[in-house]
C-alpha cells in the first residue's frame, strides 16, 4: 500500500506550515504519484530549486514510497496573493 | 530460488530507513546485478554493466551508500563533459517516462545540444545520482555542471523564459 493523501498533506503541513495547500493523488489510487501545490512563507528568499528541496525534505520518509512528485506551485503567501488577483482579473488567462 | 536470493538485497535496502531510497518505478524491473563501469572519455560517457558474485553484495549491504567516492568523481566529469547533460529514464529518442520525455521536449524546442543518459540501465549510477544532486526523482537537469532541476523546474524556467537565459549563458561560457 502507498501513501495516502493525508499523510502527504500532514507531513507538508507539520514542517512548512503552509498557508495554502492542495495535494492531489495522481496515481488513480495506488498511492505512488501525487501533485502537490503549497504556500508558504518559508519560501520567501529561495529560489525555485530550493523551494523544492524543501518539499521533498519534508517528505522524505513519503518519497521512498512515492513513485512521482509533481510540485506544480511552490510559492510565497504574497506571490499566490498576486496569482489569485491576476486570475480573477483576467478569467480566461 | 536464484532468482530469490538475487533480489534480496535490494529489498533490504528498502526496507532500512537510513539507507539510499530506490525509485518504485513499477514499469521496468530493478537491476540487482549492475555495478558501475562508467568511462570517461574525451567526448563521450560509456555505461556498461558488470555482473558481481551474489554472495559479495549480501556482505556489503549493511553499510551500502550508493555514491561511492570513484562514482562521485566519475559524475563530476560526467556533468561537466557538455554545456546540458540530462540524466533520464530511457533515452533521447526513445524516452520510457512520460516526466523525461517532457524535458526531452524542451531541450529539443530551445535548440540547444544535449546530452542524456538512461539510468535505467545502471541501478548503482541511479541510486548515486539521487545522493549526488540530492533528489530523489528523475529526470535530473544539469547545466554547465550544476544541478538545475527536475521536469517541474524545468517546465516553470522554461515558461518563465529563466531556462533560456540560463541555457544562453551557458552556451556562451
Amino acid at each position: 500500500m502507498g501513501v495516502t493523501k493525508e499523510q502527504v498533506e500532514s507531513s507538508l503541513k507539520a514542517k512548512l506550515n503552509p498557508s495554502h495547500l492542495e495535494v492531489i493523488d495522481t496515481s488513480g489510487g495506488c498511492g505512488a504519484s501525487f501533485e502537490v501545490q503549497i504556500v508558504s512563507e518559508q519560501f520567501e528568499g529561495k529560489r525555485l530549486l530550493e523551494r523544492h528541496r524543501m518539499v521533498n525534505s519534508a517528505l522524505e520518509e513519503e518519497m521512498k514510497q512515492i513513485h512521482a512528485l509533481s510540485v506544480k506551485k511552490a510559492v510565497t503567501p504574497e506571490q499566490w496573493k498576486q496569482q489569485q488577483d491576476s486570475n480573477k482579473s483576467n478569467p480566461a488567462a | 530460488m536464484s532468482f530469490v536470493t538475487a533480489f534480496q538485497p535490494i529489498l533490504l535496502v528498502s526496507s532500512s530507513s537510513s539507507s539510499p531510497r530506490f525509485c518504485h518505478c513499477p514499469s521496468l524491473p530493478l537491476q540487482p546485478h549492475c555495478s558501475p563501469t562508467l568511462t570517461f572519455s574525451s567526448n563521450k560517457v560509456l555505461l556498461g554493466a558488470r555482473a558481481k558474485p551474489a554472495s559479495t553484495r549480501i556482505s556489503n549491504i549493511r553499510c551500502f551508500s550508493a555514491l561511492t567516492p570513484e562514482l562521485k568523481s566519475t559524475l563530476d566529469k560526467v556533468v561537466t563533459s557538455h554545456k546540458v547533460v540530462l540524466f533520464m529514464k530511457g533515452s533521447k529518442d526513445f524516452p520510457q517516462c512520460g516526466f523525461s520525455n517532457t524535458v526531452v521536449q524542451i531541450l529539443k524546442s530551445v535548440n540547444v545540444p544535449f546530452e542524456t543518459i538512461n539510468i535505467l540501465e545502471n541501478e548503482i549510477l541511479r541510486q548515486g545520482l539521487k545522493e549526488y544532486s540530492s533528489w530523489p526523482t528523475f529526470p535530473q537537469l544539469y547545466i554547465d555542471g550544476e544541478f538545475f532541476g527536475g521536469c517541474d523546474i524545468t517546465v516553470e524556467a522554461y515558461q518563465s523564459g529563466q531556462l533560456q537565459e540560463v541555457l544562453e549563458k551557458a552556451m556562451c561560457s
